[in-house]
C-alpha cells in the first residue's frame, strides 16, 4: 500500500506569504510541506505524504466563497488527497471560518477532511454540525502536539478507517448519534451512574447538555415611574381565533399584538394556543395568567410604572430550538430598544 | 416570570420571579378572586422590584408579602 496523500490548507500568515495586509491574497499551491505543514509531515510520518499545501488570505477564503472555492476544488482535482488538513486555526475566527469551509468543500467532493480550533471558533460555531474539528487552545504553541492528533484522524480517515463517537477520537461533538448495542441495559448503565454519583465516583452521562450563553446582566432601573414597560410571553396568548396562526409547538416567530387601552385580557377576546400544557386556566378563567395585563394596568394607573408599551409579544415556548428562541429574542429585544422601552416583564411557560 | 425557575437559572437569565405552575403562571384560579388578583399583583411587583435590583448573574426574586409592600427595592 503507497503513501495515503494528503493535502494541507494554511492561511497567508502561515504561509509565510504575510499578515493582515495579505489578508486578500487570493488562493496559491505550493508543492509539499509548507510552515506548519512540516510539524504536520513529521506527524505523519512514513504513512503518509503531504503532496501540496494550499494558502488563502483569510478574508479572500469567507468573503470570495465562489472564487475561493472553485480556485481550491481545482487544486483537489489536480492533487486528488485522500484527505485535506485544514489549520490548525486556534481563535482566529476568519481562519476558522475559511478552515470549516475548505473541510466542507473537501467533503462535498468525496474527501474526508478534519481541521482544528478552539470549540468556539467561528467556524465551529457556523460549521460545527458538518466538520471534523479537533479543539485546540489559542496559541500556536502547542502547534506539535494539535498536529499530532491532526495526523491520526487524518490517517484513519484517508486510509478509508471510519471514524469513532468524538468524545474517543478526540475530535468536537458534531450533534450526530449513531444506534449501537450496549453490553448493559439503559436501566442498568442508569443505576450504575447514580451509584457511581453517590459515592463520588467519575461516570460520563450519555445526554449531552447544551451549553448556554452567559448574558451580562443589565443594570438595575431606578424609579420606574417615567419607564415604559413592555410584555412579552412565551404562553402562546393570541386574540381568539389567532388570526396569525401562531403554531402550538416548534414556533419559528412572535407576533405582535395592540393593547393601546386595553384593560385586562378577557377569554372572550383571547386565547392561548399553547400545544405543550393543559390551557384549560388560561381559556377559560384568565388569560392573564400568562400575561398580566390587569395587575400592570393598575400599576400603570397607579403611577408605579410610566407606560405599558402598546405592543405585547407573544410566540409559543414548546420545543423551541434554541437558535430560534435565540433569534426571536435578539429581535423582539431590537424592535423594543428601537421604541424606547426600558425594561420587558416575560411570562416564561 | 416563571414557574420553573432551575430552567431559566441554569440558561442564564438573569432576574427570575418565581410563579405559581406552568398553566397559571402569574395567579392561582384555586384562589378567592381576590386573593388571585392580589397574588398576580405581587407577583408582578416582584418582577418591577426584580428590574430596580442590581444583580452579578442568574437571581432568582420570590413573590413575598414584603417585596409587595415596597415603593421599589433600593438599588446599591
Amino acid at each position: 500500500m503507497g503513501k495515503i496523500s494528503v493535502v494541507h490548507y494554511i492561511n497567508q500568515f502561515f504561509g509565510g506569504i504575510g499578515g493582515e495586509e495579505h489578508a486578500n491574497e487570493p488562493v496559491q499551491v505550493s508543492d509539499g510541506p509548507v510552515g506548519p505543514g512540516r510539524a504536520l509531515q513529521q506527524a505523519l510520518g512514513a504513512d503518509a505524504e503531504i503532496t501540496a499545501t494550499i494558502i488563502a488570505g483569510d478574508n479572500y477564503f469567507v468573503e470570495e466563497v465562489g472564487l475561493a472555492s472553485k480556485a481550491a476544488l481545482e487544486a483537489l482535482r489536480r492533487h486528488a488527497p485522500q484527505v485535506i488538513v485544514a489549520g490548525p486555526a486556534f481563535d482566529a475566527g476568519r481562519y476558522g471560518l475559511a478552515c470549516a469551509q475548505m473541510c466542507r468543500l473537501a467533503q462535498d467532493a468525496g474527501i474526508p477532511a478534519v481541521t482544528a480550533m478552539t470549540s468556539d471558533n467561528t467556524g465551529v460555531i457556523t460549521y460545527g454540525a458538518d466538520i471534523v474539528a479537533v479543539p485546540s487552545g489559542s496559541s500556536p504553541a502547542e502547534m506539535q502536539s494539535i498536529m499530532a492528533k491532526l495526523a491520526g484522524i487524518a490517517v484513519k480517515m484517508g486510509s478509508g478507517g471510519e471514524l469513532g463517537p468524538a468524545d474517543g477520537e478526540g475530535y468536537l461533538p458534531r450533534g450526530i448519534r449513531k444506534p449501537l448495542v450496549r453490553e448493559k441495559s439503559g436501566a442498568i448503565r442508569a443505576v450504575d451512574m447514580m451509584e457511581a454519583r453517590l459515592m463520588g465516583d467519575s461516570f460520563t452521562s450519555e445526554v449531552f447538555i447544551k451549553q448556554y450563553d452567559v448574558v451580562q446582566p443589565s443594570d438595575a432601573l431606578g424609579s420606574l415611574k417615567e419607564k415604559t414597560i413592555a410584555l412579552v410571553t412565551s404562553g402562546g396568548m393570541v386574540p381568539r381565533g389567532n388570526p396569525d396562526r401562531l403554531s402550538n409547538a416548534r414556533a419559528e416567530g412572535a407576533f405582535r399584538y395592540d393593547i393601546e387601552g386595553v384593560r385586562e385580557l378577557t377569554v372572550e377576546g383571547w386565547e392561548s394556543v399553547h400545544g405543550g400544557f393543559n390551557t384549560r386556566w388560561l381559556n377559560t378563567k384568565d388569560p392573564g395568567y400568562a400575561l398580566p395585563l390587569r395587575a400592570v394596568r393598575e400599576l400603570e394607573e397607579e403611577g408605579a410604572i410610566g407606560k405599558i408599551h402598546n405592543t405585547y409579544y407573544a410566540t409559543t415556548g414548546n420545543q423551541t430550538a434554541v437558535t430560534a428562541a435565540k433569534r426571536m429574542g435578539g429581535e423582539i429585544g431590537r424592535e423594543l430598544l428601537n421604541q424606547h422601552v426600558d425594561a420587558v416583564l416575560l411570562v416564561a411557560t | 416570570m416563571s414557574a420553573l425557575p432551575m430552567i431559566p437559572l441554569a440558561v442564564g437569565a438573569n432576574r427570575i420571579v418565581r410563579g405559581v405552575r406552568v398553566e397559571h403562571v402569574c395567579g392561582d384560579p384555586a384562589l378567592s378572586e381576590e386573593m388571585d388578583r392580589a397574588l398576580t399583583r405581587r407577583i408582578v411587583q416582584t418582577a418591577l422590584g426584580a428590574l430596580q435590583t442590581q444583580v452579578d448573574g442568574p437571581t432568582l426574586f420570590e413573590p413575598s408579602e414584603g417585596v409587595a409592600q415596597k415603593e421599589a427595592v433600593h438599588a446599591s
